[in-house]
């Protein structure tokens, strides 16, 4: 097991080259061990960008599958984690697009603000756990307050620890405009946890 | 103060979490910081915000992870599937096409006696054997449009 996972991390890290090979012949042993490395990363960031929790579980598997299709697309020269992601956002934009057509999606609006709902149903609720869960769900509440276009920035470069130009090349922004974006969603949220409205 | 002072320093707080300020700029910002404290509590409340963040957990659906790992089995099945149905397609094109070529004099002879016989304009026949030359890359074309439609139609859902 552990020669396994040093062979696999090995991949996945280093060898960008064996892993689009990987993805180019559908090795779904190779995509088993992608998904449990990265499923938590992705799927917090699904989550940010789609608000909802069942959404951000239907989306989940359905990136997966995405990167199997389109495994021959990846470009063994960029980081893994940046292609995942962006596929991950092209999906949520489709399906924002395709259940209304006639405005903008979430993430290219402004204005709109989603509700988030960070909560899992069935989260174990220990008395020790209350108080700090108390304060997590008053930030998580504002979170959700903030607009997704800027939930989503924050989370890819303050959780995800993304640089800048990868960033960009996850939402197919320039860099610029990913810095304005932090900067205004930084602002916002201090605003928020503040208890004023931005 | 000067209100460009606050200014420079607001937009100092925040540059120095998104990305990284010089070491001119940062003295500059400790100083400023150490005299002006409604500049400080915004650098601690920036800094709050940021440890909000970095702090909130997202719990893990249990079996998501196995769930999406079968239905990527399931879509490698039906890719192989696929894969096979359209190999074989394919052979069965080139095959059909490989008889007709070695068939197309004696298939255009039988076309010319038949329209003889029946006493059908030249063009008639002809045109039938074209549509028997054709039919096996219409069929394909067909199978093949049709597997594309379903597969566009089954991304959309």
């Amino acid at each position: 097991m552990g020669a396994t996972t040093c062979f696999f991390s090995g991949v996945v890290s280093d060898d960008t080259q064996a892993l689009a090979r990987a993805l180019r012949r559908r090795d779904p042993e190779v995509l088993d061990r992608l998904i449990e490395q990265y499923q938590y990363r992705l799927f917090r960031y699904l989550l940010y960008i789609s608000g909802d929790r069942e959404t951000a579980e239907d989306f989940f598997q359905e990136t997966w599958v995405r990167v199997l299709d389109r495994g021959h697309q990846y470009d063994s020269r960029a980081k893994f984690d940046t292609w995942l992601f962006a596929i991950a956002r092209h999906l949520v934009i489709d399906s924002q697009r395709r259940k209304k057509p006639q405005s903008f999606d979430a993430l290219t609006d402004l204005d709109q603000k989603s509700p988030i709902d960070l909560v899992a149903v069935n989260s174990p609720s220990a008395l020790d756990l209350i108080t700090s869960r108390e304060v997590e769900l008053s930030i998580q509440e504002r979170l959700g307050r903030l607009p997704a276009i800027y939930r989503e920035v924050l989370v890819l470069r303050f959780q995800e620890d993304m640089a800048l130009d990868e960033i960009a090349t996850v939402v197919g922004a320039p860099v610029p405009t990913v810095k304005s974006r932090l900067y205004r969603g930084l602002q916002t949220l201090r605003e928020l946890l503040r208890g004023g409205n931005p | 103060m000067n209100e460009d002072v606050h200014v420079r320093a607001e937009r100092l707080i925040l540059e120095n979490h998104v990305e990284h300020i010089s070491e001119h700029e940062r003295e500059w910002l400790d100083r400023h910081l150490e005299a002006c404290t409604d500049c400080d509590r915004v650098a601690g409340a920036t800094e709050e915000a940021m440890r909000s963040l970095c702090a909130v957990s997202v719990p893990f659906p249990p079996s998501l992870a196995s769930r999406a790992q079968l239905r990527v089995y399931l879509r490698i099945e039906e890719l192989q599937r696929r894969g096979r149905h359209g190999w074989a397609l394919w052979v069965s094109c080139g095959l059909s096409w490989g008889l007709g070529i070695a068939s197309a004099r004696y298939v255009w002879r039988g076309f010319e006696w038949a329209g003889d016989q029946i006493g059908i304009p030249n063009v008639v026949w002809q045109m039938g054997f074209a549509l028997w030359w054709a039919l096996p890359a219409l069929v394909a074309a067909g199978i093949l449009l049709i597997e594309k439609l379903r597969e566009g139609w089954s991304e959309t859902q």
